[in-house]
């Protein structure tokens, strides 16, 4: 045997041989780590941040080195355009799938194969919509504002409608951005109230098209305050921009993703394995201890900063009305806020 | 040889024909098939798209519900209507600004002795290096209304003027500065070629310098300046980056952004996108056509056998003057979104709140570009990307001059369909056309889809226009008279091509060419839907950056671009001249 091949074999057997008995079973059998394993790679198509994907990547790489993952990054509507298509030619190259609209998923469903992961007991059925499906990701709103230029911060939702913050200090993301936008703004009609749009509206706020491009702007003071996805800004707080989040307490509207296998995998061990390992206590752990996520885990492994459980609650949308409600109100909310679309 | 005799008579001749009788239906019919499959198969699926409610490769083309449901929807929506006005404005405002800087510059650098002109021409080149969305970022950092860098350097002078960059004007402004050197680069070859004689003979009959310039300079180099005019309006319709930066945060919208959401957002509106995109491509078809009605019946050739160099015009004392704007423009298109750029790739944030901060050294550090030297993904898109820059500019370079010998060259039949043909992509916005050509060729057999070859077959397709245009000045400025002495001496049709066009037509050739492999590396549009992980390049991962919300990382993924680029180009350039002076050595 060559010295090099030597201990790469040493390395990965000191690596399975470091997992617990109780780990390998929240990750799969050893059976599934071997033939997961000797397949040795998959394509992961995603509608999430790159960067972000890649550390997950990493960190999957970190307990699994010897599974090489290569990523697909579109936004959300180009890439389940693409999926559809490649499918059609059979020529579908994902073998795992990350996205975060549920309701274009379920559309998709047929792509996919059966998939329940080791603890799938674990997850709070609100957020299941296939048993395909399950949420490798989930994100949360927050409120976000620079610290430089905001004297008073907002704690509450409620406090987003005052008047101190008129004249374009708030930013926002458009209605009809996507799935996770609309989470939000049904959030704000069914909790905060009728008027809560035409209230906030009323102060002028700026709109942005997406939460990337509003975070950066909030950052560089473009806008003092914005609800974001705590995701987006949180890496940047870490990193130390002026900036802070915080999480209200009438509530944290999440988004679910729905990921799943498709059908056609060739590697549908490494693929499973990498499932179980993103929906694993220790998968979720490190999403919301490193990438700002939330969990849809009904006990947390882990806390957002100044997440406090016992007055947070988060907000699920229910399903049928987040496709029912959506047309009609995205177009009111569009005429509430002037945005033309 | 009466063919040949006959072919001393310009108005007369047939010249292509004579030659090869079975050669040129054949010829024609082969540019036919390749312009269908490039160009015509693609478009089919956007029709079937903008038609229908279904997907030709998921549906088939059997479940086809023809339609005008889109086209109604789309024509009835205001606003698509307010779009449609503000692209309108800002594109037409961009080209009458690109149109007096392109033209400005190519006379300054091509008939003055203006001093350093070499340097200016290398160096207003380099707006066209730069992708649109970082042109469009590089100019938020500095004309915000709020935190723009201009705004902050006039606060701290005292000046009580603020600059709006979020603005129809600021649309206006930076696409005027950014796609002058299409112009440019088209009215410069123009004016080389021209035989200064006209001029001298305008001055003799005793016209002034400025005079003459009106009345015969800018006259004789019209076809230039429509063609590079035309083609900076149709980019500008199709770009996208600048009005997202620009336009979103005022919420100003115009087509291309407008298609951008109805194909990005959940569930995705390809179908009434592809709509839209046909009635751009309507646009387009009447200004090409009112072009072609323009330039029709009357002869810009301005190169003849005799020989010439082109005339230097003495300034005197003015030159410096010239030399000063080239400098100003130079400072504003450059020099400013360039220190933007390394502002916001140093800084670790771009949170400035006064002029003072800007010199706080402990805000700068090389993080941004650890973590993007840092990222597997930069290397392999880099390798990519360079890869089908030169396939494009090969197999794009060799198409567009036989598309262009044989329009502007030769009589033959078919050839003013090959002209439409081969005109039709300009006016599709690439985020369209990457979905029609998924549609079209992810079926083929031969496994294209999912290799570097279909990235650059798009490319090519969606550039034909650009490139055989970018030539075209080029091939009509060439004399007939000289293709006729080479029949003469029995040169065939490929022999005269060999020695007399190719090199008459090289600096042509090789600017189209470069513009090619310039805007290939750019392209994302079509990119999003045809790179897989192997194949990923460098504009796809810009746009992951980008909407990451990363524009420290933007920044500096863009200046390595920019880097890259531009000592490729200086290479080529380097190459070309040196070519170019050892076959004038070797004449």
């Amino acid at each position: 045997m060559k010295r090099r091949t030597m201990l790469g074999g040493l390395a990965g057997a000191a690596a399975g041989w470091t997992l617990p008995a109780a780990a390998q079973d929240e990750f799969g059998s050893k059976d599934l780590i071997a033939a997961a394993e000797k397949e040795g790679s998959l394509t992961y198509y995603t509608a999430n941040f790159a960067e972000v994907e890649q550390e997950v990547i990493k960190a999957f790489n970190k307990r699994f080195p010897k599974i090489k993952v290569s990523m697909v990054r579109a936004p959300g509507g180009q890439l389940i355009t693409r999926i559809k298509t490649e499918a059609a030619a059979g020529k579908l190259a994902a073998d795992v799938v990350n996205h975060s609209d549920r309701g274009l998923m379920v559309e998709i469903a047929d792509l996919f194969q059966d998939y329940t992961p080791p603890n799938a007991s674990d997850y709070r059925p609100d957020a299941l919509v296939s048993p395909k499906f399950w949420p490798g990701v989930t994100l949360g709103w927050s409120i976000a504002y620079n610290t430089q230029l905001v004297k008073n911060a907002p704690k509450t939702w409620a406090d987003l409608t005052k008047a101190e913050y008129k004249d374009k200090q708030i930013g926002q993301v458009v209605g009809p951005s996507g799935g996770t936008t609309w989470t939000r703004i049904m959030f704000e009609r069914q909790v905060m109230g009728e008027d809560y749009w035409k209230k906030q509206a009323a102060l002028g706020i700026a709109l942005y098209p997406s939460g990337a491009p509003l975070s950066d702007a909030l950052v560089r003071g473009e806008v003092s305050i914005a609800p974001l996805l705590y995701n987006i800004i949180y890496t940047k707080i870490v990193e130390g921009a002026p900036a802070e989040a915080i999480f209200a307490p009438e509530g944290v509207p999440i988004i679910p993703y729905a990921d799943g296998i498709t059908k056609t995998s060739k590697s549908p061990n490494a693929s499973k394995l990498f499932m179980n390992w993103r929906l694993s206590k220790e998968g979720q752990a490190f999403a919301i201890k490193n990438l700002g996520n939330i969990t849809s885990m009904k006990e947390p492994p882990a806390f957002p900063k100044g997440w406090d459980p016992k007055v947070i609650k988060v907000w699920v949308p229910k399903f049928d009305e987040f496709e029912k409600l959506r047309t009609s109100w995205l177009d009111e909310w569009n005429k509430i806020y002037g945005y033309r679309q | 040889m009466t063919a040949t005799s006959s072919a001393a008579l310009p108005e007369t001749i047939e010249p292509a024909a004579a030659p090869r009788r079975w050669g040129a239906p054949l010829w024609v019919g082969f540019l036919l098939i390749a312009l269908t499959f490039l160009v015509i198969y693609p478009l089919l699926m956007l029709l079937f798209g903008a038609l229908s409610d279904s997907n030709p490769v998921v549906d088939g083309f059997g479940n086809f519900n023809p339609s005008l449901e889109h086209f109604t929807n789309v024509l009835g929506n205001e606003n698509v209507h307010y779009a449609f006005l503000n692209a309108l404005a800002a594109c037409g405002g961009g080209t009458v600004l690109a149109v007096v800087i392109g033209l400005a510059f190519s006379w300054i650098v091509v008939r003055t002795n203006t001093p350093f002109k070499r340097f200016i021409a290398g160096a207003s080149m380099i707006p066209l290096f730069v992708p649109p969305l970082v042109a469009g970022v590089a100019w938020s950092i500095l004309g915000s209304p709020k935190t723009g860098l201009l705004n902050t350097v006039f606060k701290w002078i005292g000046i009580d003027f603020r600059i709006d960059f979020y603005s129809l004007w600021g649309l206006i402004i930076v696409f005027g500065i950014y796609y002058a050197p299409y112009v440019y680069m088209f009215t410069a070859s123009a004016l080389q070629n021209m035989d200064p004689s006209l001029e001298e003979a305008s001055e003799v009959s005793g016209a002034s310098a400025f005079a003459t310039i009106f009345t015969v300079t800018f006259p004789l180099i019209a076809p230039a300046i429509l063609a590079g005019s035309l083609l900076s309006f149709v980019v500008m319709l199709g770009i996208y980056g600048v009005p997202a930066a620009l336009g979103a945060p005022a919420n100003i919208s115009v087509l291309t952004t407008y298609i951008f959401k109805l194909t990005a957002w959940a569930p995705p509106l390809y179908n009434t996108a592809a709509a839209v995109a046909i009635l751009l491509m309507m646009v387009t078809a009447i200004l090409v056509w009112a072009q072609q009605r323009v330039l029709s019946g009357k002869s810009y050739a301005t190169v003849a056998g005799k020989a010439f160099r082109p005339r230097a015009l003495n300034l005197g004392p003015w030159r410096w003057f010239t030399f000063s704007l080239a400098v100003v423009y130079l400072f504003i298109v450059v020099v400013l979104p360039t220190v933007a750029l390394v502002i916001a790739a140093f800084r670790k944030f771009l949170f400035i709140k006064d002029f003072d901060a800007l010199f706080d050294m402990k805000a700068y550090g090389l993080s941004h570009f650890n973590s993007v030297l840092d990222n597997p993904l930069t290397m392999l898109s880099i390798w990519n990307t360079l890869k089908v820059g030169v396939f494009t500019a090969l197999i794009g370079g060799a198409l567009a001059f036989a598309i262009g010998y044989t329009v502007y060259r030769t009589q033959v039949s078919g050839r003013r369909s090959i002209d439409l043909l081969s005109t039709i992509p300009v006016a599709i916005p690439g985020l369209v056309v990457g979905v029609a050509y998924l549609w079209a060729w992810i079926g083929l057999p031969g496994g294209l889809y999912g290799t570097i070859w279909i990235l650059a077959l798009a490319f090519v397709a969606r550039f034909i226009p650009d490139t055989v245009k970018a030539l075209s000045t080029s091939f009509m400025q060439i004399h007939r008279e000289l293709e006729e002495a080479a029949w003469i001496c029995g040169r065939g049709l490929l022999g005269t091509i060999a020695t007399i066009m190719l090199p008459l037509a090289r600096p042509g050739l090789v600017a189209s060419m470069t513009l090619l492999f310039v805007l290939a590396v750019r392209e994302l549009g079509s990119s999003l839907f045809l790179y897989t992980s192997d194949t990923t390049v460098m504009a796809v991962l810009l746009l992951d950056y980008y909407e990451g919300g990363n524009v420290g990382k933007t920044a500096a993924f863009s200046l390595i671009q920019t880097l890259i680029l531009g000592v490729l180009l200086g290479m080529t350039n380097w190459l070309s001249r040196g070519a170019a002076q050892s076959s004038a050595r070797v004449g």
